[in-house]
């Protein structure tokens, strides 16, 4: 016995707990395997007979994933292009110009306390967050990105998308209310005054988009404007597409048409009485949102995921890996020796003042460089979703960098101005838009 | 200085000069009684020749014996500034008819005034205090308001905490820190 | 000691009266008629309390508002939060220490403080000012007073939700307070005039600085300054809000711009002159309409305007000295003598009595920014709560100025 104690304390404390976790792992894994062999075959029977839930589970997934990059793209979008219109530089120090610094932003906030003021009815204020980041992610569920990259290709996507969309001042609602602050409480009130205002010709500016494709499926309304940018339906529906564009700011709570944050005057509005975490959803959420709206409008009015022209120079390539044999393995292993190597010459040949392992750098670097591009161009002619996939977040982006540059440009609208242009100018041009496309529909047919 | 205009206010304002009217580079200045302040602005405001329409300032001066309200007035008809000063308004009662039903903007001055000096406005509709808090004891730019580290100033007087102050009516010379009667 | 817990909405101490229309703070006992008018409260009213701590009340201005809905019903501003007592001061200071102590009243327009205070003991002590001294005053002046009203312009921007301009006005700023510094050795509160005078002839910095940024003042004023002057939203917000009209401005004691856009062309540098601005030539602008927008664009012309002296002083800036010959330690005769500058934001005037003394017996320190906020309590019921920042920010109040 003194012997295994002595023993045991004369281990590091890295060497006893490895002493400890490894045997408990091995146990562990032993247990695992046997349960994994008893219920997987009920589990994969279960799930092939549910294709459905497997593929909604993972998209789900995947969505909640993507939209992490996507807002931290934003955000990095709105520092640097805002700070260039402000005669500013922006962030310039993480990562190559600045371009981590949302990632940054974002860690930040986590770390920050998340704290809950003297009398707010805290179920409903930790609640609001959730809802609000809840429903703009749910509404990425439509969206097709590319031919069958779509996560949920529902038949009613956009009454789906309409209808989640108008829960997101739901959430607006629970955070102004509960956060027991008189701004807070204005802001949300703006929100719901302003969300339901604008929702009708928001939702409004689409039925002519659903009477000239006859769906409301979004695949089916992209792939019906397939073919070059003539076919697009912003041809088609221009004053649906205005109608559109400035009722989604509103729905984005975006500037000129930010009623509901205000910071010169509500400070906020909502979102004031939270801290840390919670009020970063509220924000990841409204960049989320920018990202949606604007790739609604691209699928909506801008052909989606088709190309505007066709590839003016097609390539085909009609490479076999299998074919390659054992060359493939001799590829894998030594293409990036060789090619960080060729790279590197260049340099070290070329100045004195670059050491050995500094050209080596620059060499990997550069083969990094020219293997991703070599990679993206191969997959770019030999996958169709990852063409669609390309037009449709340039598009897309194309509208998330208007609605940042109109934050820097206009200053905000009133209440009152805000509500009558939804009412006496917005509702009126939808159904115009509703009443001349039904008719045309009917005397000239779709197309 | 504006010669003809003294002669135009000594016709004036008869009624109401105490003292002569004063001239000095380019300012003119009249003494009248604090009561008779609102006749006298009346007719400044009023009378086709003064035409006295802008007030410039409205300020109090405690010269130590008395309390005196300062306005300065701005006509189109002379170059100079008008210097009204309301004199004589006891210390221990400092009552002076407000302005605010000729110039509305008064009333913040007055207000000021009250804070600083404890001149009450009579007519004043909102005489309450503008800058200090309204649990502030005292009123600091009387000459017999003595912050704590004005005891360097007075050795004799030592120190005064401001939340007991004296009574304007025992003001004695120890207390007050400056007269200036001829102001 | 025990520990604390998180406030619930169960704790007694935190259970709302219902008469609270304040959420944390109970309803002020009325002392006043006003007040009394102020804090009666009807069905669907309620107290919003704005500031100290708002990013849109230009420092530290309280509003207590009155709303029903989004509508102002009433405002009651609260001041006092930067007030030092200036002129219990400035009674405890020599006539030269003065100078520095009136310096940060008004920051974004410093030289306009030292310059109301010079050109009273100036009267006092019946001093002459060199000819040099005087043309100094007004270019450094005028240069102040464009930094000043470049400042508003790219505010009145900010405080609509423009957040753009604030930075291309700062920009122009930036080389006006540069040279400045130049000029005086600080950036923001220059302490330059001397009773006399001015602290430092002109130096080659300070005119190169002038005149490189005189070769584009007016394309950059026209170029970046423009960018808002005819957007609709802009326009849509600020025209007919916040309307002053001539006899009002008057009644309530408005002063310099604010009144020069109700339609009254009262500038003192035209309407009571000092300084040599009788041998300048520049125009007073006035606009008729007395709302927001004619509040705006007018600071507009007047910077184009003060550009016209600026150029002026510097091609007829005479030869000579910049400080008369004084003593060191002032002891005017006893008198009073009132002297009154039109600042960037209004009159700015200075009351001094002296009893003899090296220091002043009474100082009086008037800024407009006072007065003009007082006009907010006729001009905001009715309007939305929006609208509070953009007639505030129209009238243009400083609150160091203001305060004191």
């Amino acid at each position: 016995m003194t012997a295994v104690t002595g023993y045991w304390n004369r281990l590091s404390l890295a060497s006893r707990a490895l002493l400890v976790l490894v045997p408990a792992l091995l146990v562990l894994g032993g247990v695992a395997t046997v349960a994994l062999a008893l219920l997987l075959p009920p589990l994969l029977d279960f799930l092939g007979a549910n294709l459905g839930l497997v593929r909604f589970i993972i998209a789900a997934t995947v969505i909640i994933v993507v939209t992490i990059p996507t807002a931290f793209v934003i955000i990095y979008m709105e520092l640097k292009v805002i700070a260039r219109m402000n005669l500013r530089v922006g962030p310039d120090r993480v990562g190559p110009f600045g371009a981590a610094q949302s990632v940054v932003h974002g860690l930040k906030v986590l770390s920050k306390e998340d704290y809950t003021p003297a009398g707010v009815d805290v179920s409903v204020f930790t609640l609001a967050p959730v809802a609000v980041f809840l429903t703009t992610i749910m509404s990425f569920l439509v969206i097709p990105f590319a031919p069958g990259l779509v996560a949920q290709d529902l038949n009613i996507a956009l009454l789906y998308f309409f209808a989640i969309g108008g829960l997101n001042v739901v959430g607006l609602m629970m955070a102004g209310w509960a956060s027991y602050n008189k701004y807070s409480l204005i802001g949300a009130l703006r929100a719901a005054a302003q969300a339901i205002s604008y929702e009708i010709p928001l939702t409004l500016s689409v039925v002519g988009v659903i009477i000239l494709a006859g769906t409301m499926s979004t695949t089916a309304i992209v792939a019906q404007q397939s073919g070059s940018f003539l076919d697009w339906n912003v041809w088609k529906q221009p004053l649906a597409l205005l109608v559109f564009f400035i009722a989604a700011t509103a729905e984005a709570n975006r500037t000129p048409l930010d009623m509901t944050e205000a910071d010169q005057e509500l400070v906020a509005g909502f979102a004031t009485e939270y801290s840390g975490m919670r009020f970063g959803f509220f924000f990841f959420a409204e960049y989320v949102n920018v990202f949606v709206v604007s790739a609604i409008m691209v699928v909506l009015f801008f052909g989606g995921w088709t190309a505007p022209f066709d590839w003016p120079f097609p390539v085909q390539l009609a490479l076999d890996p299998a074919s390659l044999g054992i060359g493939l393995l001799f590829l894998i292993a030594l293409a990036p020796v060789l090619g960080t190597v060729i790279l590197a010459l260049p340099f070290w040949l070329g100045s004195s003042r670059i050491s050995t392992l500094q050209a080596l750098l620059i060499g990997f670097v550069l083969f990094n460089v020219v293997a991703v591009a070599a990679l993206l161009g191969w997959a770019f002619v030999s996958f169709d979703w990852v063409v669609g996939l390309f037009w449709m977040l340039a598009k897309s982006y194309v509208f998330v960098f208007v609605f940042v540059q109109m934050r820097a440009t206009f200053p905000r609208v009133r209440i009152d101005q805000l509500m009558g242009f939804a009412w006496k100018w917005l509702l009126p041009a939808a159904l115009l838009n509703i009443f001349v496309t039904a008719i045309a529909v009917s005397l000239v047919g779709k197309g | 200085m504006d010669r003809a205009f003294k002669a135009l206010l000594e016709r004036k304002l008869a009624t109401w000069l105490e003292g002569p009217v004063r001239q000095r580079h380019d300012e003119t200045e009249v003494r009248v009684r604090a009561g008779d302040v609102p006749q006298v602005m009346r007719t400044l405001h009023d009378d086709s020749d003064l035409r006295f329409e802008y007030l410039a300032d409205l300020c109090g001066v405690d010269t130590g014996t008395a309390f005196q309200v300062v306005y300065h007035l701005w006509s189109d008809v002379t170059p100079d500034w008008l210097r009204v000063i309301a004199d004589g308004i006891p210390r221990d009662e400092p009552r002076v008819p407000s302005l605010s039903f000729l110039w509305k903007g008064a009333e913040w001055l007055e207000r000021e005034a009250y804070d600083m000096f404890g001149l009450v406005f009579e007519g004043n509709r909102d005489l309450r205090r503008i800058y200090l808090p309204e649990d502030f004891i005292g009123f600091p730019l009387r000459k017999d308001f003595h912050l704590a580290d004005d005891a360097a100033r007075s050795p004799g007087g030592g120190v005064r905490p401001m939340d007991r102050p004296v009574p304007p009516a025992d003001a004695d010379a120890t207390t007050l820190r400056r007269t200036s009667p001829g102001a | 000691m025990t520990t604390p817990t998180r406030p619930s909405l169960d704790d007694p101490a935190l259970a709302i009266p219902v008469e609270h229309a304040g959420i944390f703070e109970p309803i002020p006992v009325p002392r006043t008629e006003r007040e009394r008018e102020f804090y009666d409260l009807k069905d669907g009213e309620l107290l919003l309390n704005m500031g100290p701590h708002h990013p849109s009340t230009h420092g530290v201005l309280r509003v207590v508002l009155k709303i029903n809905g989004e509508q102002i019903v009433d405002v009651d501003p609260v001041l006092g939060y930067l007030h030092r007592g200036a002129e219990k001061i400035c009674e405890n200071a020599d006539y030269h220490q003065v100078i520095s102590q009136v310096d940060p009243l008004e920051y974004i327009s410093a030289l306009f403080n030292e310059w109301g205070a010079v050109l009273s003991f100036e009267k006092l002590l019946d001093v002459e000012v060199p000819r040099r001294a005087e043309y100094i005053r007004v270019l450094a002046g005028e240069l102040n007073r464009v930094a000043s009203h470049m400042l508003f312009l790219g505010f009145y921007a900010l405080d609509l939700g423009g957040i753009t301009p604030i930075l291309w006005s700062f920009a122009e700023r930036d080389e006006i307070m540069e040279a400045l510094a130049a000029l005086t050795g600080q950036k923001l509160l220059f302490n330059y005039f001397r009773i006399g005078g001015v602290n430092g002839d002109l130096n080659h910095e300070f005119l190169s600085r002038v005149g490189d940024w005189m070769s584009r003042a007016g394309t950059h004023l026209e170029d970046g300054m423009t960018l808002l002057n005819e957007n609709e939203i802009f326009v849509r917000r600020t025209r007919g809000i916040g309307v002053i009209d001539r006899e009002t401005a008057l009644r309530m004691c408005v002063s310099g711009a604010n009144l020069r856009a109700s339609g009254v062309p009262f500038d003192l540098r035209r309407a009571h002159p000092y300084s040599v601005y009788p041998e300048l030539d520049f125009d007073i602008p006035t606009r008729a309409e007395g709302d927001s927008l004619a509040r705006y664009l007018l600071r507009f012309d007047e910077v184009k305007q003060s550009l016209r002296i600026i150029d002026q002083c510097l091609h007829e800036m005479p030869d000579g000295p910049v400080m008369a010959k004084l003593p060191r330690l002032l002891r005017p005769r006893p008198g009073r003598a009132f002297s009154s500058v039109e600042a960037p934001r209004g009159q700015y005037s200075t009351y001094v009595v002296s009893d003899g003394t090296d220091q002043p017996f009474r100082m009086r320190i008037h800024d407009a920014s006072f007065l003009h906020l007082e006009i907010l309590g006729l001009l905001m019921p009715g309007t939305l709560v929006q609208d509070i920042m953009v007639v505030m920010s129209s009238l243009d109040p400083v609150m160091g100025g203001v305060d004191k």
